[in-house]
């Protein structure tokens, strides 16, 4: 499976804020969204304070052939 | 035979000769085919003419430039053309021609004209930069996409260059915690062989290209270096076409090389790159805080609005529940008089039917005793016609035998005593002889 890129995230985020801010959504939707957006900012934000151990394993490996 | 010349002394006519048919200064256009410092301070140089295809050398000289002159031009001519004076480079030189007896000829270089090389080298520059535009593939890196976050780093660098370290460096200890993956593909950074060597390590990351975001290509900045081997059409090429965007930091301060114009991003030095990829993915993570920010900001108010909606509701709640008890009151007020008045009508109704009926039973109950005493009639006189006392005075007699009625003269037998009863009285016999024929009779 392809793994959610950065790009693809962010896109969604965007598309969530601006459905929220558009103020449709009734509150039960409201509340899923924000979920979906807290999911998707913790995931950004994994990626870039966390270090990946398979990625870094993938490029170790690589790089001792 | 006139007496023999010695070497020396030849060599000196020839210095001689030249001295005197040389007497002044020349400006001179040639290539640097080497250029060795010397220790002493003296720079021993080899000038060059290539011909017109690039391939042969129709003319070369020796040439020495003295370490009271070296001192001076080389700093002069670094500082004017951003490039390190070095061999394959082509210069304008002011030089006395000399002879020396043992050490032959050559060119003592007295002054240099770096304009010269700065208006050679951009002529090489815009002869490549025109070439890979007709090859179409000028512009092909610039226009990859640069991922907004960029964390997978292949570098190609020397791996003693000090620009590689301040590279690292800066992007591990980045101040706000970004992680970076970063790999050397170590690479020449100079001198012969740097295309060349950049060229396999930019292979080597083609081999396994989805395992990066970028190509980041770095050498020392600091003092000025030999820039000329990024003027490469070769490596330029590679670039332009390597399908990951490259980012440069050549670490020089003037003119850009080829290699800086078809990168995807050229920065100064490793120290700009890192800082260049760490800013990008800060940028990044500011947009996820304002998104964030939004989201959180949007939402409490939208609380709070849903809130003071529920307020608004609870308080218009006991007048709207009073409304509904009162009109629910009325409805089943409504339902009850329609109920009485539907009941009572059919209350009236069934006392009618009874009244009616009342009226009508006793006649109905006097015609049934009437029909049934008649038949009660008939059925006594169909009875009376068909009595034993009747059938007994036309003559008919009973015979019993203990009392009980005889029918059949085979129960008889001789000697049993019968009595006979008539309309008026009766008798008795004794059985003499039986016969079960029906037509005879017992005598008596």
């Amino acid at each position: 499976m392809k793994e959610q890129t950065y790009e693809e995230a962010m896109a969604r985020l965007e598309k969530i804020t601006a459905q929220i801010e558009s103020g449709e959504l009734d509150i039960d939707h409201l509340c899923d969204k924000l979920k979906e957006a807290q999911e998707l900012i913790k995931f950004c934000k994994d990626k870039l304070y966390k270090t990946d151990e398979n990625i870094q394993k993938i490029l170790e490996s690589v790089a001792e052939k | 035979m006139e007496e023999a010349l010695t070497l020396y002394e030849l060599n000196n006519l020839v210095k001689l000769k030249i001295s005197e048919s040389f007497p002044s200064e020349y400006w001179m256009q040639a290539e640097l085919g080497e250029v060795r410092e010397h220790s002493s301070g003296h720079c021993f140089v080899e000038f060059v003419q290539k011909n017109e295809r690039g391939n042969g050398l129709v003319a070369k000289a020796r040439g020495t430039i003295w370490s009271n002159v070296y001192r001076m031009l080389k700093p002069y001519f670094e500082k004017e053309t951003g490039q390190s004076f070095v061999a394959g480079l082509k210069v304008m030189v002011q030089v006395t021609v000399e002879f020396h007896e043992l050490y032959g000829y050559s060119l003592t270089v007295i002054d240099i004209d770096p304009t010269y090389t700065v208006g050679d080298m951009a002529r090489k520059r815009k002869e490549i930069l025109d070439r890979l535009q007709q090859d179409g593939v000028l512009s092909l890196n610039k226009e990859l996409d640069l991922p907004r976050v960029v964390q997978r780093i292949a570098v190609i660098s020397s791996p003693t260059a000090a620009g590689y370290g301040d590279f690292c460096h800066q992007l591990e200890h980045n101040s706000q915690g970004f992680v970076f993956y970063i790999r050397l593909f170590p690479a020449l950074m100079q001198g012969e062989g740097t295309e060349d060597s950049i060229i396999s390590a930019l292979n080597r990351i083609y081999e396994e290209q989805e395992l990066w975001d970028v190509v980041v290509l770095i050498r020392g900045g600091g003092a000025t270096s030999d820039m000329s081997c990024f003027d490469s059409y070769e490596l330029a090429s590679n670039c332009a076409q390597f399908p990951l965007p490259m980012l440069v930091g050549l670490g020089h301060e003037r003119d850009e090389t080829v290699l800086d114009f078809v990168a995807h991003t050229s920065v100064k030095t490793p120290t700009a790159a890192a800082v260049f990829l760490i800013d990008r993915i800060q940028d990044f993570a500011d947009a996820l805080d304002e998104v964030m920010e939004r989201l959180s900001s949007f939402s409490r108010q939208r609380m709070n609005e849903e809130k003071m909606r529920l307020q608004g509701l609870s308080m218009r709640l006991p007048t709207r529940v009073v409304q509904y008890i009162s009109d629910e009151k009325l409805r089943m007020q409504k339902c009850e008089n329609r109920l009485k008045q539907v009941s009572s009508m059919k209350v009236e109704k069934e006392k009618y039917r009874m009244m009616y009926l009342g009226q009508k039973l006793p006649m109905a109950l006097k015609q049934l005793f009437d029909r049934e005493k008649h038949r009660l009639q008939m059925l006594e006189q169909k009875t009376e016609s068909a009595s034993p006392e009747r059938i007994l005075s036309r003559g008919y007699s009973l015979t019993l035998k203990d009392g009980k009625a005889v029918t059949d003269a085979t129960v008889l037998k001789e000697g049993d005593s019968l009595v006979s009863r008539f309309a008026r009285g009766q008798s008795l016999s004794i059985v003499k002889t039986i016969k079960t024929d029906s037509h005879e009779r017992t005598d008596v």
